[in-house]
């Protein structure tokens, strides 16, 4: 069952005005439930502005999408979609705005209705989801922490939610390799413990080439292509986005330029390697 | 950002944009010191046709410019129906019990061309003229004050990083208060103190922003030696040509001398 169904979505910024910017242009694809799709693509492609329609922020100039089987254009949906689709912007830390780490995380559940001591389970878990000591923290400031645990914490008050959808905007941009991984390795857990639908959007394919089982490759507000990841990356006409895509694919790239006949849908090094080696042996 | 800002910056090349800020400043003064200081009909309506000059030559959208004067239309109707409600003067024809008197109607028409203007030529000089030569152009007007002891550059420079960074914060902002939407910030809760409560989750993100922001840049600034002293240079230096002298002569004519020929009363 497509849990968002999107069709023929266009936006614009600024429309009929001499600035008008064509953000989004008649994108078409539906996520699964329980899948986790990457969005890919450059600076300006337009993933911010697509993944805002998800939760109701933005809706289309033109084209429909789908949010758990209603169209969004219905405002008094889109107001409550919230509670469905959690959204963590990009550089969350920037949102941080309560005297506590306790009551940023519990800001959104006491806007649910929620009850004090669920607010209190759901705070303690959310933490210990993405590595923070609840004991520790709850009582201090959260503009006290370093850059990275703020951005665990702002990204622990959406898990705490535990919506059905859960949508991040580039989570790891601006974080060391360490910080990076460790909330990828969170998000890739959350998913698999809570069977929840995660969208996870970044300039940088690496990060979802083992993470995700679909790619959207976003290109100047078109989708340039879309499937399962090992397919997207077997296309032939991949080739001039190839600076998003890791060397050892971009290796496999340049060979298939030149005539070789060789998959490209290698995930790992590892099946690069052996992939290299086969058309070697066999004399591609 | 789907509104577009009224009176906003919008680049181009006319003869209007490449007239030296200082000319526009000076100009946009003249206006309006002229209908302020006068409320005869020819030097508001020579005033009129004046900037609906410039914003021809400027070759700015009329479209876009008449959005805001549709508010203003409002507020001067419900001025000219007050005015006629309340001046007393030459009955002109009656409305039920209420007389209408032609000072009413003189009075009322001249309110909405001078709140006319006084729109229409400040949007001129915004929409013209970039902040960055907007600050220049006030800093050089604004230079001799220097011998008195003001910091006169440093206001200069104030006021080019405000301007600078409104665009900035607007769009930061907007950023905020999506996110906070996104956890069920309950901005159009019809609880006033609510809707208070939400605005500071926007709010204070905003200042810890602009903090950070701020700290950022004086280090940005200090690095690149500036002192906040008077003899810093810019990439363009402000060219006060032909083109502004006849532009001053031509304003000269339409709005100081008329004041001579045409005494209003204030």
């Amino acid at each position: 069952m497509s849990i968002i169904e999107i069709c023929d979505l266009t936006y614009s910024y600024n429309p009929h005005t001499s600035f008008e910017k064509k953000a989004l242009d008649n994108i078409s694809f539906t996520i699964e439930k329980g899948e986790f799709l990457g969005i890919v693509g450059t600076n300006g492609s337009g993933k911010s502005t697509l993944i805002q329609h998800f939760n109701g922020l933005l809706w289309p100039e033109s084209g429909n999408i789908f949010v758990l089987g209603r169209n969004t254009r219905d405002k008094n949906y889109r107001d409550q979609l919230w509670k469905k689709v959690g959204l963590v912007f990009q550089f969350p830390e920037q949102q941080l705005f309560e005297a506590t780490v306790f009551d940023e995380l519990a800001y959104g559940l006491r806007n649910m209705g929620l009850n004090k001591q669920e607010i209190d389970t759901r705070v303690n878990e959310a933490l210990e989801n993405v590595g923070l000591d609840p004991e520790q923290l709850r009582t201090s400031s959260p503009f006290c922490l370093s850059g990275g645990m703020m951005r665990r914490v702002a990204v622990a008050s959406i898990l705490a939610m535990k919506q059905e959808i859960l949508v991040l905007d580039e989570p790891t941009a601006g974080l060391d390799p360490e910080g990076s991984a460790h909330i990828l390795q969170t998000i890739k857990k959350y998913q698999q413990e809570n069977k929840v639908t995660v969208v996870l959007v970044s300039h940088c394919i690496n990060e979802l080439i083992l993470l995700a089982d679909r790619l959207v490759v976003l290109d100047n507000g078109k989708v340039g292509a879309w499937g399962s990841t090992r397919d997207v990356l077997a296309q032939d006409d991949l080739q001039h986005y190839d600076r998003l895509f890791p060397d050892y694919i971009r290796i496999l790239f340049d060979l298939k330029k030149h005539g070789w006949k060789i998959n490209t849908g290698m995930l790992t090094v590892e099946e690069a390697a052996n992939e290299l080696g086969r058309v070697l042996k066999g004399g591609g | 950002m789907r509104k577009l800002k009224l009176g906003g910056y919008i680049p181009g090349t006319s003869l209007i944009h490449q007239l030296d800020p200082r000319t526009k400043l000076l100009g946009g003064l003249a206006v309006i010191i002229a209908i302020l200081v006068n409320d005869s009909w020819p030097v508001l309506l020579l005033n009129t046709l004046l900037i609906f000059a410039v914003i021809y030559l400027a070759k700015i959208n009329m479209k876009s410019v008449l959005q805001g004067v549709k508010w203003l239309l409002i507020l001067s109707i419900l001025t000219l129906v007050f005015q006629c409600l309340f001046t007393k003067g030459d009955p002109l024809f009656n409305l039920g019990p209420v007389v209408v008197s032609k000072q009413g109607i003189y009075r009322g028409g001249t309110f909405f061309l001078r709140l006319l203007i006084l729109y229409l030529s400040s949007s001129a000089l915004t929409m013209t003229t970039s902040p960055m030569k907007m600050a220049g152009g006030l800093e050089a007007l604004f230079a001799p004050l220097r011998y008195l002891g003001v910091p006169v550059n440093q206001f200069a420079m104030l006021l080019s990083i405000s301007l600078r960074f409104v665009p900035t914060l607007i769009e930061e902002a907007e950023t905020i208060t999506r996110a906070q939407k996104s956890r069920g910030a309950p901005f159009t809760s019809p609880k006033k103190i609510v809707r208070l409560k939400t605005s500071l989750s926007v709010l204070i993100p905003l200042i810890v922003g602009s903090l950070q922001r701020a700290t950022d840049l004086a280090t940005a600034m200090e690095s690149r030696c500036y002192t906040g002293g008077p003899n810093y240079s810019r990439v363009k230096n402000l060219h006060f040509g032909r083109k502004d002298q006849l532009a001053l002569g031509i304003i000269v004519v339409i709005c100081i001398l008329p004041l001579v020929y045409f005494p209003g009363r204030i």
